[in-house]
Order: C-alpha cells, then sequence, then structure tokens
C-alpha cells in the first residue's frame, strides 16, 4: 500500500448514469481500490425509486486524511464519468467548474419523454461540444460497443473504470483493479472484467 | 366517383376541423351524443359501454375522423345529400322522396320475427342472398335490454335479427370494425343518426386514412322518433316487470300515448310520460325522423283498418336509385307484398316528421348542426 | 465488498452505512435481529441474514414493524441481545408496541435502528423518528460516519444492558446508503443461550413478569434509566469538538449534517473563526457537556435534519444556564437560517454559516456561468415509470380503461410499494390512482369512502395492496370493509415479492430471509375465509381484467377482491428471459395518424418501445424490451407481433 499525496484532496469524484447501468458496482469497485491503495474514500449514492431507469450519481470523495460528506458541494467536481452522455450535462450543470475532467460513455438511452416523442435528446455533437466547452479535459468513449464485443454491455462501466485509471489523475492501476475484482466476483467473469478495464485505460492513454 | 370526389373536397372547405377534445367538449359532455358509435373502432380511444360512448385516453389530434364522422358536428347538408346519390326529388319535409309505398314481407315467418311488417329484413335478406351484399350490420338481442350490434351475411340469420331495440345500438362502430375485415359490399340497417354518420363518412375530410366508406353498398334507415337511455330504461322497467322476460316493445300510433312492452306473460303498457324521461337527451335535437340519408327509410304504417292491422306493415320512402332498384326487385321476386298508400299518408308522415323537426330547432341548447339546419328545413 | 468476505480483524474496508451498522452489531454479539423492509434500511438485515448461519444469528423479515420488535424484545427478554430495523415511519407502526415496551423494560440489550429519509428521496413522508425518543423516553444515538457507525453497535448494547431498556440508534440515508472505509473489529463466539425467567415478583427485574405494570411506579423507573444514560452520555466517546478554544461561531450538530458541517467550514475557509460540536447522543443531550461548550461563544448554529430536535434541547438547557453561560444568539431552523423541511448538504450549510459570519462564496467566471445556463433546456429530464414488463403497467392500464367505461368517475386508493408511482407520477398509472398515505392505507381508506353511498356518492371505490403490504397493514383494514359491508374492490397485486426494497421474503413466500423453508400463508384463502368474492387473474391478460372490473363495478353492495399474480419483471426467475420476441411490423403501424396517434408510445410509454420519428412508426427496443407481449394486447393495428421465444 503505497500511499501517494493526491493532486487535490479531497479529489471528488462523480459516478453518473441511469439506473441499471452498472452505476453502483462501478463506484464501488473504483472507490475499493483506492482504500486498498490506502486512501480514505467515502461514496454517496442515490438509491431507491431513482433505480427505475431515473438518473444515478456516486459521489466519490478521496483522501489520504479524511472523512468526507457524501455529498460534493455544488460546482467541485474534479471528475465526472458518465456512463450516460445527457447525464455528463446534467451533472456539469450542478457540478461543473472550469478544471473538472469529463470522460463520457457515448452510448445513450433514452429517457421516457424522448422514447414517446415529447422530448428531444440532443445530438451526440451538441453533446460534445458542450461537454468540451464546460470543462478542462474531455474523453468521449463507445463503452457499450467495446463491452457489447466482449460479450455483455454491462462491462461499459468497467471499460470507463478502466479510462479512470488511465488518466493517471489518482494513483491506482491495473493491479490494484485486478485485486478488488478478484476479490467481489465469480472467477468466471473476472477475465472479460479485466480485459474491460484495459480496453478504457487504453482509449486515454492512447 | 365523380360526384364524391367534389363532395369531399367541398366538405374540406366547410366542415371546421376537431378531433377527440371537439368530439368531447361539443358532443360528448354536451349530452349530444346519439350512440352510433361512428368515433368507435377508428382507433384505440373510444369504446362503447352499454350505451355510452366513452374516452379511454387522451388523444392530441387536433382534426381527426371522431370529430368529422360524427353526426352531431357540423357539416354541409348539400354537400352530404351529394355524397349520398339521393333524388332530386328533394321535399323540405323529409328529404328526397322518389318513391313511398306500402310493404310487408311475403313470408309469415319474417313477419312474425319482425317488428312490424318485416319490410326490412326482407330487402336485407335479399340484398345478401343476391350477393348486392356480402354482410350485413344489424342490431341483434343483446344482454338485458341492450342490443348488440352483428354483421352477418347468411340471409337465414339476418331474419332472425328482426325487431327493433329502443335502446341505441353502436351499428356505426361495428361497421367501422368490419370494414377492415375481407367484406367487400356492407349493408348496413340504421338509425336516422347513424345514417348521418355513414353519409359523413362519404365526405370524410382527414386525409391519408381509410375509413372503408367505398364498402358502403346499402343504408336501409329506419323512421325513428327517439331512443332510449339504457339505465334509465332499466330503472324504469325494473319496478314494473321482469327484464329477463321481455320478448319485444313498440310504440303504437301517438295518440295511443303508450309504449307496449311484450312479455312472456302478456303485455305491459307505460304510459309515455314515464317514458320520457327515459329518452336520450341527444334525441332531443334530433330533426330526422325519416332517415334522409338513406337508400330506402321504413317505418310503421298507417292504415284505415287501424292500427292491430297496421303493426303489420310498414311504410318505405325511397330515396336513391339504389334504394328503388332493391325495392323493384323484391317486387319482382314476390318477396315482398305492396298495398295501395292511402291518400293523405304522406302528409301525416311530412307533418310528423316537421314536429320533430321543430321541436329540435327550439330545444334550448340544439346543436350548430345538420341536424340543425334540417330543422331549419321544416 | 461485502463485509462476509472480510472478516478479518484490523482489516480496513470499504462498508455502506448499513453495512457498517449491521457490521457492528455482530460484533457486539447481537443474536436476534428482525425488520421491515424500507429504504433506506434494508440492507442491515440483508447484511445480517447472509451472516445468520455462520453466525449463529436468528434473523427475519417480520410482517411489519410492530412484530419486528416484538420478536426482537422476546429474544431480550430471554437474555440475549436484539435488534430491531425499520424505516422511519416503521417507527410508527411499532411505536404501540413500543409505548409499553419502555415501561416494561429489557433485559438482553435490544436496540431499535432507524434509518430516516430526510428529503423524502425514497419515501413518501419526511418523519422524524428522532422525536419518538423524547416522546417514548428512552435514549437516542446518532452515527456521524460509517467508522463510528459500526463502533456505535456494541456501545449502545452495553447501554441499553446498564439503564435495562431498549436504546434507539438512527441514522439517515445519506449514512445508511453513503459508503466509507472502516476498519473491522473481532468477532465474538457465536451462539449463546435464551431463557425466559418468568417465576420471580412482579416488582424483580431479573425473573418476574415483564410487563410495564404497575405503570406509574414502572414509568418512575424508566426516568430513572433515561437520566442515567444521561449521565453516562457525558462521558460518551461519540461526542466530541474540533475548532478553536473560543469559536466565533459554535456550530452544533448530529449525523450526516457533521460531515456537511466540517465540508461547510472547510469550503468558506473559516476553520480558525468555527467550532464544531458533533453530539452522537442526542437524546437527552448531555447537559454539562453541552453546557460547558456554550459558554466559549456568542454565537450558535445549529445543523440537524429535519425538525430543530437538537435546537430545542439546545435552547432549553441555555434558558436554563442562562445566568451561568450568558445570552447567546441562536441560528438554526426556527429563525430561518437554515430550511425547516428536506434534507441539507454542505452548500446550504455553508451559506448559513456565510450569512452569519458575512463570508461571500467563491463564484466562477461570469463566461463559464454563462456556458453553465445555455445548458437549460438542452438535457431532457429522466421521468420515472414502471419498469419494462412490470406487471403494475397492465394492470393499471385495465384499471384506466375499466373505470374509462364505467363513467362514474371512479378512482384507486393507491398503497406502499413501487405500484405507488401511479400516484406519483400520474402518467404511470394513466391517472387512475389518487390517494397515498401509509401501508395499508389504500384499503383502510376504501373501506371509509366506501360507507359514502348514502351520502349520494356513486364512484367505484377501487383499492390497490402489493403482496408484502398486504400482511403488513391491510388485513384489519380489509376485515373492517368487510364487516361494515363497504362498497370497493380491493385488488392485490401479487407479484411475489418486496419488489421495490430488492425482493426480501414475506408471509406469503415458501422462503424466509435465511433461505430455509418456511409455510407459506396463502391471500386468496385468507379473503376467502372473510366471506367475500374472491377473483383471480393475470394482470397480463388485459381484456379479461378489465372486463373482470367492469363487472365488478356493477355488482352493488360490499367488498370484492381481486387478486391480480404475475411476477415482478425484476423478480430472479423472470430478469434477463423473455417470454416473447416482440416487434413492430412497420407496414401496419399506423404511427401518429389518425387512428392510432402513438398509443403504444404516448399513453402506454413502456420503455421497451421507442417512437422513430424519421419513420414515424413505433419500433421496439430489443435491449430494453422484456419480452413480456402486453403492448402486442393494446395496438389497435395488430401492428406488434409476438413469437415465443426459443427457450435455450
Ligand atoms: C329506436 C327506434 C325508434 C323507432 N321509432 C319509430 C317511430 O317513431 N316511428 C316509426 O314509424 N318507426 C319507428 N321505428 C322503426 C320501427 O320500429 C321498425 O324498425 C320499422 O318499422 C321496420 O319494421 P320491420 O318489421 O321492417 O323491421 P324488422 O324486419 O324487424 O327489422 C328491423 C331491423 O332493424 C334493426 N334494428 C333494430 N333495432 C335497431 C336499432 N336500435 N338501431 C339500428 N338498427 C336496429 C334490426 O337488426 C333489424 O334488422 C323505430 C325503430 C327504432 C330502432
Ligand atoms: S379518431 Fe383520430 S383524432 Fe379521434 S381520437 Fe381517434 S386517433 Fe384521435
Ligand atoms: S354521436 Fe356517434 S360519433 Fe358522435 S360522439 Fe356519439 S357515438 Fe360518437
Ligand atoms: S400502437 Fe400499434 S399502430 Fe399505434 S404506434 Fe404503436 S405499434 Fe403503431
Ligand atoms: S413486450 Fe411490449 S410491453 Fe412488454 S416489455 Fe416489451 S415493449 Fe414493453
Amino acid at each position: 500500500m503505497t500511499k501517494q499525496l493526491l493532486v487535490k484532496d479531497p479529489y471528488n469524484i462523480i459516478i453518473t448514469g441511469v439506473g441499471g447501468q452498472g452505476n453502483v458496482l462501478a463506484s464501488r469497485v473504483f472507490s475499493g481500490m483506492l482504500v486498498r491503495t490506502g486512501y480514505r474514500v467515502t461514496i454517496g449514492e442515490t438509491f431507491g425509486m431513482s433505480q427505475r431507469g431515473g438518473s444515478v450519481m456516486s459521489h466519490i470523495r478521496v483522501s489520504a486524511a479524511k472523512v468526507w460528506s457524501p455529498q460534493i458541494p455544488k460546482g467541485r467536481a474534479d471528475l465526472i464519468v458518465a456512463i450516460e452522455p445527457v447525464e455528463a450535462l446534467r451533472v456539469l450543470a450542478d457540478y461543473g467548474n472550469p478544471a473538472v475532467k469529463v470522460l463520457v460513455n457515448m452510448r445513450p438511452i433514452y429517457p421516457v419523454g424522448v422514447i414517446t416523442g415529447e422530448a428531444e435528446y440532443p445530438a451526440p455533437e451538441k453533446i460534445r461540444e458542450a461537454v468540451r466547452s464546460l470543462s478542462a479535459l474531455s474523453f468521449f468513449l463507445d463503452a457499450t460497443d467495446e463491452a457489447v464485443k466482449l460479450g455483455n454491455p454491462i462491462l461499459g462501466n468497467i471499460v470507463m473504470i478502466g479510462a479512470v485509471a488511465g488518466l493517471g489523475v489518482l494513483p491506482v492501476d491495473q493491479g490494484v483493479f485486478e485485486t478488488v475484482i478478484r476479490e467481489g466476483m465469480p472467477a468466471s467473469r473476472v477475465e472479460a472484467n479485466l480485459r474491460a478495464f484495459a480496453i478504457g485505460m487504453a482509449v486515454v492513454t492512447k | 366517383m365523380k360526384g364524391n370526389q367534389r363532395s369531399k373536397e367541398l366538405a374540406e372547405k366547410e366542415s371546421t376541423p376537431g378531433g377527440q377534445k371537439e368530439l368531447e367538449d361539443a358532443v360528448l359532455k354536451t349530452g349530444l351524443c346519439t350512440g352510433c358509435g361512428a368515433c368507435v373502432n377508428l382507433c384505440p380511444y373510444q369504446a362503447v359501454y352499454r350505451d355510452r360512448i366513452v374516452t379511454l385516453h387522451h388523444c392530441d389530434l387536433t382534426r381527426g375522423r371522431c370529430y368529422d364522422f360524427c353526426p352531431r358536428t357540423p357539416a354541409d347538408l348539400n354537400t352530404l345529400q351529394e355524397a349520398c346519390d339521393v333524388g332530386d326529388d328533394l321535399t323540405p319535409e323529409i328529404g328526397a322522396v322518389g318513391g313511398f309505398f306500402i310493404t310487408r314481407a311475403a313470408d309469415e315467418k319474417i313477419r312474425r320475427r319482425a317488428q312490424h311488417g318485416g319490410t326490412v329484413s326482407t330487402l336485407i335478406a335479399l340484398a345478401l342472398r343476391e350477393g348486392l351484399i356480402d354482410a350485413a350490420v344489424l342490431a341483434g338481442e343483446g344482454e338485458g335490454l341492450l342490443p348488440q350490434a352483428v354483421t352477418v351475411s347468411d340471409p337465414e340469420i339476418a331474419v332472425g335479427q328482426g325487431k327493433s331495440r329502443f335502446v341505441v345500438s353502436p351499428t356505426v362502430a361495428e361497421f367501422n370494425r368490419v370494414n377492415r375485415t375481407d367484406c367487400r359490399r356492407i349493408g348496413v340497417v340504421a338509425t336516422p343518426c347513424q345514417a348521418l354518420a355513414l353519409a359523413k363518412m362519404r365526405t370524410q375530410t382527414v386525409k391519408d386514412t381509410q375509413s372503408g366508406i367505398e364498402k358502403l353498398q346499402l343504408v336501409v334507415g329506419l323512421f325513428c322518433g327517439w331512443a332510449l337511455s339504457w339505465r334509465n330504461l332499466t330503472a324504469l322497467l325494473e319496478k314494473k316487470m321482469d327484464i329477463a322476460a321481455i320478448t319485444g316493445m313498440d310504440i303504437p300510433p301517438s295518440r295511443y300515448h303508450t309504449l307496449e312492452v311484450y312479455t312472456k306473460k302478456g303485455t305491459v303498457r307505460v304510459s309515455l310520460d314515464e317514458v320520457n324521461s327515459c329518452v336520450r337527451e341527444s334525441c332531443r335535437y334530433c330533426g330526422d325522423m325519416t332517415a334522409e340519408f338513406s337508400d330506402l327509410s321504413v317505418g310503421s304504417a298507417r292504415l284505415p283498418e287501424g292500427w292491430d292491422t297496421a303493426r303489420f306493415w310498414n311504410q318505405v320512402v325511397v330515396r336513391t336509385k339504389r334504394g328503388s332498384d332493391l325495392l323493384e326487385l323484391a317486387r319482382s321476386k314476390g318477396v315482398l307484398e305492396f298495398r295501395e298508400v292511402p291518400a293523405g299518408n304522406l302528409d301525416k308522415l311530412k307533418a310528423a316528421s316537421v314536429n320533430k323537426k321543430r321541436a329540435a330547432a327550439s330545444h334550448p341548447s340544439g346543436p350548430r348542426s345538420v341536424v340543425d339546419k334540417m330543422g331549419q328545413a321544416g | 465488498m461485502s463485509i462476509d468476505k472480510q472478516q478479518r480483524e484490523g482489516a480496513e474496508v470499504l462498508l455502506m452505512g448499513n453495512e457498517a451498522i449491521a457490521r457492528g452489531a455482530l460484533e457486539a454479539g447481537v443474536q436476534v435481529a428482525a425488520g421491515y423492509p424500507g429504504t433506506p434500511s434494508s440492507e442491515i438485515i440483508e447484511t445480517l441474514s447472509r451472516f445468520a448461519e455462520p453466525g449463529k444469528l436468528y434473523v427475519e423479515w417480520s410482517a411489519n414493524e410492530k412484530v419486528a420488535m416484538e420478536v426482537a424484545a422476546a429474544a431480550s427478554f430471554s437474555g440475549l441481545r436484539s435488534m430491531c430495523v425499520m424505516k422511519q415511519n416503521g417507527v410508527n407502526v411499532a411505536s404501540d408496541f413500543l409505548l409499553h415496551l419502555t415501561g416494561s423494560g429489557t433485559r438482553g440489550g435490544m436496540l431499535l435502528v432507524t434509518c430516516d429519509d430526510p428529503g423524502a428521496l425514497s419515501s413518501v413522508n419526511e418523519g422524524e423518528s428522532r422525536h419518538f425518543a423524547r416522546l417514548m423516553e428512552i435514549p437516542l444515538l446518532e452515527p456521524a460516519d460509517f467508522q463510528e457507525a459500526k463502533e456505535m453497535m456494541p456501545w449502545a448494547f452495553t447501554l441499553s444492558e446498564e439503564i435495562r431498556n431498549i436504546v434507539m440508534v438512527r441514522s439517515v440515508t445519506r449514512m445508511s446508503h453513503a459508503s466509507g472505509n472502516v476498519v473491522l473489529g473481532a468477532l465474538p463466539q457465536p451462539g449463546g443461550k435464551g431463557e425466559f425467567l418468568c417465576d420471580g415478583k412482579i416488582s424483580d427485574p431479573e425473573r418476574g413478569p415483564v410487563i410495564s405494570a404497575p405503570v406509574v411506579e414502572k414509568h418512575r423507573l424508566q426516568q430513572e434509566k433515561i437520566r442515567k444514560a444521561a449521565a453516562i452520555f457525558e462521558t460518551s466517546p461519540f461526542n466530541a469538538y474540533t475548532g478553536p478554544e473560543r469559536p466565533e461561531l459554535l456550530i452544533i450538530t448530529s449525523s450526516a449534517c457533521r460531515l456537511y458541517s466540517d465540508e461547510a467550514v472547510s469550503l468558506l475557509g473559516a476553520e480558525g473563526r468555527v467550532g464544531i460540536l458533533k453530539l452522537g447522543t442526542t437524546w437527552p443531550i448531555p447537559p454539562a457537556y453541552v453546557k460547558k461548550h456554550l459558554t466559549t461563544t456568542e454565537k450558535v448554529l445549529i445543523v440537524e435534519e429535519v425538525l430543530p430536535f437538537l435546537e430545542e434541547q439546545v435552547k432549553i438547557l441555555a434558558a436554563e444556564q442562562a445566568r451561568e453561560i450568558g445570552i447567546k444568539t441562536f441560528y438554526g431552523k426556527n429563525d430561518g437560517t437554515l430550511p425547516m423541511t428536506g434534507e441539507l448538504n454542505p452548500d446550504l450549510v455553508a451559506a448559513a454559516i456565510g450569512r452569519i459570519l458575512g463570508i461571500a462564496p467563491a463564484t466562477f467566471p461570469a463566461v463559464y456561468n454563462e456556458k453553465l445556463r445555455s445548458l437549460a433546456g438542452v438535457v431532457p429530464q429522466r421521468e420515472q415509470t414502471f419498469c419494462p414488463g412490470c406487471p403494475h403497467r397492465a394492470t393499471y392500464w385495465s384499471i384506466r380503461e375499466a373505470l374509462q367505461r364505467d363513467g362514474r368517475n371512479g378512482f384507486v386508493c393507491g398503497d406502499i410499494g413501487c405500484y405507488a408511482m401511479a400516484v406519483l407520477f400520474q402518467a404511470a398509472g394513466f391517472h387512475t390512482a389518487k390517494t397515498l398515505h401509509a401501508m395499508g392505507s389504500g384499503i383502510g381508506l376504501a373501506s371509509g369512502f366506501g360507507k359514502l353511498g348514502s351520502f349520494g356518492m356513486d364512484q367505484p371505490v377501487l383499492a390497490v395492496c402489493g403482496d408484502s403490504t398486504f400482511y403488513h397493514a391491510a388485513i384489519p383494514a380489509l376485515i373492517n370493509a368487510v364487516h361494515q359491508n363497504a362498497n370497493v374492490i380491493f385488488i392485490v397485486l401479487d407479484n411475489s415479492g418486496t419488489a421495490m426494497t430488492g425482493f426480501q421474503s414475506h408471509p406469503g413466500l415458501a422462503v424466509n430471509a435465511m433461505g430455509e423453508a418456511v409455510p407459506m400463508v396463502d391471500i386468496a384463502a385468507i379473503c376467502g375465509s372473510m366471506g367475500v368474492k374472491v377473483v383471480s387473474g393475470d394482470p397480463f391478460a388485459l381484456r379479461q381484467t378489465r372486463e373482470t372490473l367492469n363487472r365488478l363495478m356493477e355488482e352493488r353492495g360490499g367488498v370484492k377482491v381481486l387478486i391480480l399474480k404475475q411476477s415482478c419483471a425484476l423478480s430472479p426467475e423472470k430478469k434477463g428471459k423473455k417470454q416473447y420476441l416482440v416487434r413492430v411490423d412497420e407496414h401496419l403501424c399506423r404511427g401518429d395518424a389518425c387512428g392510432c396517434n402513438r398509443l403504444c408510445t404516448r399513453i402506454f410509454r413502456c420503455p421497451g418501445l421507442l417512437w422513430d420519428r424519421e419513420k414515424g412508426k413505433a419500433r421496439i427496443d430489443e435491449v430494453i424490451c422484456a419480452g413480456c407481449g402486453v403492448c402486442a394486447g393494446i395496438c389497435p393495428a395488430e401492428a406488434i407481433r409476438c413469437e415465443e421465444a426459443q427457450v435455450p
């Protein structure tokens, strides 16, 4: 366990998406990696009714020193990981700031209003443009597509975690990921998870 | 049909468009709904329950067939007459009169199962047998006092649907359903409001949708003074008899001032004063007594021998060439018997019709519709 | 990631607040735990049930919270350590028993763990269970982080045994459902012996019968106990002060609000000016300890959720001690410094401190704010609705169609469960459900509505209730409706599990919380035994359900029960398995033309259906569609085609 000082303490991450996308698992795995590495982590999550097709958000606070509030103050996210594109914008609107970094999985999940033709879903280019203009650094991934190639769309969340590790803003790597995954998952699923992680990592480091 | 093409264009210009909301505001909520069923089975939003039309879900179209076809929304009288190909022999009182007859079924078995002379049943059976139509939409016996709109193609079954049901039948809803099936030529027995709805379908103004109206080959109209509300009628008769034992009903000429209810145990007479409270609200605004938009219309006869003889005959008003051809066919095949029309019968009919038109026009909140205009015509 | 995997003493692991509470209970040697599921509390019993076998515990999901508390109390009376777990409104349900229990006292350590839901993130109330501690005169503890959530449990058990009464531990959603580092402690040897000693005199607390009489004497004893607790609280390890010796502003806080306060002070950079007094023992507050801190400052801000509970205690204390500690200025809920309703967060607390101390919050450059504003209206809302393949959508569809046909302005009395969404989001229930209150209140209200016929009320009255809710609180109301001959149609939505909170077992299932085979209690048989008409059906059979409903509405007088059985789309036996492969035949689809006007996507709104704007046709999203085939039954054009899915 090598505990380095963080680029910022606390380091504030928001993982967002839509209920059923594996948001909670992603935040737990990633936080597990950080706890392994020796940090104090607080995760704040939305549960319950919002799981049914609603927006889901996990606030992750990483610190070398202390426990922070499970709610990140407005405008104070350091990194936003969106497993769904418009969720990136929704979170930016509340937690964005000129220094924020954003990772977006570009596979949309349409809200009921869009499905029913009442609301419009912004075009991908419009989303990219908005994210770029509101962040210091942004990456757009096709994590779900990659995951589908691996045989399971839900692995999109792990591709995203790989990308976060690849960013290098936090001292976590494939090794810790593997340890945490091996502990928390049946052996049969480990391989696919490791590949998903590697794919995500490659996207941001290449 | 060239005439139809022109009338469609005309109608499009004349009619004010509307959808479900307008239909609800102008017809359903105001008590003007006849229960004809023209707005039902076009889409999933309207349905018939007992004798009421209900909207199941909200539809936000601003121009729809429900509103367009409804006999209680505005339409142009001339356009409709043109669309129905009615003859030039228009009278202000009862519409086109291409002929006026007194008839009855030659077959006594048909007469026994019919309301009056069995003319309607005979004509429908004939049209089916001769292939003029391959399906007939009729109002058969349903549960309790409710009619059940049915489609039949067997002439034998058709004559089994005889007798009048005084609660409104969703006949046009059944037409809307059946015209999407394999049937190619459909005949309908229709009360005046139902006939009017069918006429409006011929002048459909909502583009891009198929109503199947071109399959409509025959409309046999029924004379109609009014229809009764199921809930009220049931409540009234429940107190007087066993509803399950009722076999039929009729309204003898007005001087009797009664509704006769035939039951297995005999006839019960109910004063029209009592029945009046059961009359459908919409009928009080209706100015058509003789189904002016049909190929031919049939009602009870008036004969010098009195009601006991007259009740087994019909009066027939022919309106279109199609109607006239059918009647002549029946004569030549010998399935209808004809007798001389007593002098003054046509005038009496006109007078009765004018009375209905007057009552409708003077009704406090009468509709701005074709019915209204027909009322003024008298 | 779960405590079962990481039992090693001294290991530092990531635990959810609820898991930390469960772990604390295990480390304290809890032997019996009972609860009723309810967000945000459910994971506590779930975690304990996973540990039931190795830890030799008895864990159950009880029929309701009152029974859960009674079950736990029985263990305590038998000398075992026990706890009952519920969400805030569950305490209301249990409170009748609690009132008597606090009088009779307990033996083995007994805890009431409640998880409140400030802001009603997953509740239909913002109930404050803390007030029960004061009302019932029992001690109240509130953990303020994850480690503490674990540590507090053994301490609470000890306290309970010391004062021989139940102790309440209260968490909130942002504690229970948040996660953080926890260093694990040792687990005790499993097992223990239970015996109810009851052959002693009524006054014998060790061996006598356990009752709340003689009432006044027992009440006096109870107050003695609470005074003893207050004395213990004076030195509790869960009360702590951080900040300057003489702060300009003293914050008094507890629970998650302590973390918000910390964050707020650091946001404002006000560490040198503001002190934070965090209380873990919040009823009764330790008077000497709090008094000591009050003397250090003039200005006091109380930060808590939701009602001014600490605030009132502190003010009373300050009034009593005013001569010694001087006059203070109080900020909090009463004066509007903080909102009186809803949950708090670091921003609200920072704004409050900023206003008191005159510190302006940091802002972004104007250009950035401008860009943020341009997002408004671009991001589509995510409306909540029933899941694809959910039986409730089908049920409410039939109810809607039946009510509209009936035409007498009938309505549904809603109840608690997923199906409450029909009331909360009217479009999801097709505007049929019109009331929503406590568990079982649907049929209770219906019982009342159903008696208003003599006042001219002719509206059909329907009540819905899930299977779990049926056992919880619907039965007495149903009995009432039957006995009073209320004109009601009672619809049991039997989806074979407590779906909303994650499929906990209930009396209708043949397996209990610990996975053991148990007898199941049949709903139809219960209703039948009341002598009322019981009809069963499948909600997916739309037409049949609708016709049944219309028939029942026509029948006059009395209760009619309709049991609609179809398991939840997320249930283990259904999840991921499609019964049908469904598609839309584009040539038949009438789209938005008159003749359909998008019935499936505009009104029915199953998320499995998409509206393809370009083509002007409906489409099935194969990924989301659960393959239930219900939508095929509503399409007027027979454009939605179902094909039996191949069983692999
Ligand atoms: C509601 C109502 C009111 C009437 N009022 C008058 C009146 O005031 N004066 C008058 O002269 N005649 C009236 N009639 C017509 C009359 O009752 C006879 O239907 C007509 O004389 C034909 O007799 P028939 O023996 O030829 O009929 P039948 O051979 O018995 O055939 C009658 C046909 O009408 C159909 N039918 C029955 N009830 C309905 C209904 N509710 N809607 C649509 N189709 C139906 C049957 O299916 C059958 O095919 C009324 C009819 C109805 C239904
Ligand atoms: S007929 Fe057309 S406009 Fe009228 S309710 Fe149906 S779809 Fe809507
Ligand atoms: S009159 Fe006919 S078309 Fe008009 S609303 Fe009534 S049933 Fe529908
Ligand atoms: S309900 Fe049927 S016809 Fe209407 S839009 Fe959906 S698939 Fe098309
Ligand atoms: S079959 Fe239809 S109703 Fe069922 S989940 Fe799929 S889209 Fe939804």
